[in-house]
């Protein structure tokens, strides 16, 4: 089989269904030790993976290795993908989101994710049969992100990007407890209805 | 269930579904949510909008590099390149009692011929007080007292048998390198080896016994120089003392 590198300049087409098929069978064929298939992956997702790692710890050369160990992981854990739970980039990115606040935990001397945030761990707790996300729904709540309001914008960025707790949310912004969890709900309620558009 | 008691959780699996919910809160939401149909089909959604947050990121291209170092960490690419040495601990505990060893013979071996020249130069020096013992009971021994420079001893000719034995005390050391040999002088001052010596530093003084191939009755005198290690064919160093006959 021969793979073609994807040529990837700002969003790319995620083509959902036909492409989710494509993907189950490139990770299959990497549990197998398929090295063509494993960089045919890696061609088709480094630029998302690498632009979030980049968005979490804003500094090119962490984000290289953090890109680095994330494909590692999928090369040695391929095997812990289920195609039936939803689709390969969703579940490549919580790696990679994971692996970036590791590396940013331990810059900053704070203890490391748990395994509770496991993306693998996640998966088997609680099922999830529609996580089929698509190209114009991801656009759409990037779009929506830039138009929540400072505070709300700021408190999604601390708690999803930063990997903070409400509790460290409200110690690292001064703000009480009650507010953090009050803008966070409301934040992702303003999110929610874009993306149930 | 009541929607009272259904509010608390409802609110938090926004903050859960980023990963954001303290450790107690998160606690009783998954507790919640192993009996609650509808907060899960919530956590469902709000979940996979935390998925979609992550791909709502404009995708940026890693350097080319990447792709290479990736590459060459991959099964195919290590068995081509020779690999690192990783030594265990076992392993570098097991170099570093060999390198002891070796360091310890060598030290011996350093030793044992250090040894063996301190034995054989005091093995030479009891023949030669032997040999000056022997000739002392000869009659007609010359007996020739050395008094140079701090140097004194004793030099004893038999000119009967061309046998010469000479005793010092306190001659200086000298350095590997360097060497003291005995010259007959002749009448004409014309100077003929008689040998070489090194004193013992361990001892106070020196003594260098010989039977010469010369007829010791044709010079007139002895004399001592400090040579390279080796000997000279003539005299070219310092002139440690010299006796008349």
């Amino acid at each position: 089989m021969k793979y073609t590198p994807a040529q990837f300049s700002g969003w790319v087409e995620y083509n959902g269904y036909m492409s989710d098929l494509e993907d189950a069978k490139l990770a299959a064929q990497v549990t197998q030790g398929d090295e063509k298939a494993f960089l045919a992956l890696y061609d088709r997702y480094s630029s998302r993976v690498h632009a979030l790692t980049l968005r979490i710890l804003n500094d090119p050369m962490m984000a290289e290795e953090a890109t680095q160990d994330t494909f590692l992981k999928l090369w040695n854990r391929a095997h812990l993908y289920l195609a039936e739970r939803g689709s390969l980039l969703p579940w490549l990115l919580t790696i990679a989101r994971r692996v970036a606040l590791d590396r940013l935990r331990l810059e900053a001397r704070r203890p490391l994710l748990s395994d509770a945030d496991d993306p693998d761990e996640k998966w088997q707790s609680i099922p999830d049969g529609n996580t089929l996300s698509d190209e114009h729904r991801w656009r759409s709540l990037h779009f929506a992100v830039q138009s929540l309001s400072a505070e709300h914008r700021q408190v999604i960025e601390l708690a999803y990007y930063q990997g903070l707790s409400q509790s460290e949310i409200s110690e690292t912004l001064g703000w009480p407890l009650g507010t953090v969890k009050t803008r966070l709900r409301a934040a992702m309620q303003q999110l929610r209805r874009e993306w149930d558009r | 269930m009541p929607l009272k008691e259904h509010t608390p959780f409802i609110e938090n699996i926004p903050a859960y579904a980023l990963g954001s919910l303290d450790a107690e809160d998160a606690s009783a939401l998954e507790n919640h949510l192993k009996t609650c149909n509808s907060c899960r089909s919530e956590l469902t959604v709000y979940r996979a909008m935390s998925e979609g947050l992550l791909a709502a990121i404009p995708p940026k291209s890693p350097p080319a590099s990447l792709r290479r170092q990736l590459q060459s960490k991959l099964p195919s690419a290590r068995r081509l390149s020779p690999q690192p040495l990783r030594w265990s601990w076992n392993q570098f505990a097991l170099a570093f009692a060999v390198g002891v060893l070796v360091l310890l013979n060598a030290f011996s071996v350093f030793q044992m011929q250090s040894l063996q020249r301190q034995q054989a130069q005091l093995s030479y020096q009891l023949q030669s007080e032997q040999t000056a013992l022997a000739l002392l009971s000869y009659p007609g021994v010359k007996t020739l007292a050395i008094n140079t420079d701090g140097i004194t001893g004793t030099l004893l000719l038999d000119e009967d048998r061309n046998a010469v034995a000479l005793f010092a005390w306190n001659l200086p050391p000298l350095p590997d390198s360097r060497t003291y040999q005995v010259w007959l002088i002749g009448a004409q001052g014309e100077r003929v080896s008689l040998g070489l010596f090194h004193p013992e530093p361990s001892l106070p003084f020196t003594s260098f016994s010989i039977i010469s191939s010369e007829n010791i009755s044709n010079f007139v005198g002895l004399g001592v120089t400090v040579e390279p290690s080796g000997g000279s064919s003539h005299p070219t160093g310092t002139r440690l003392l010299t006796v008349n006959f």
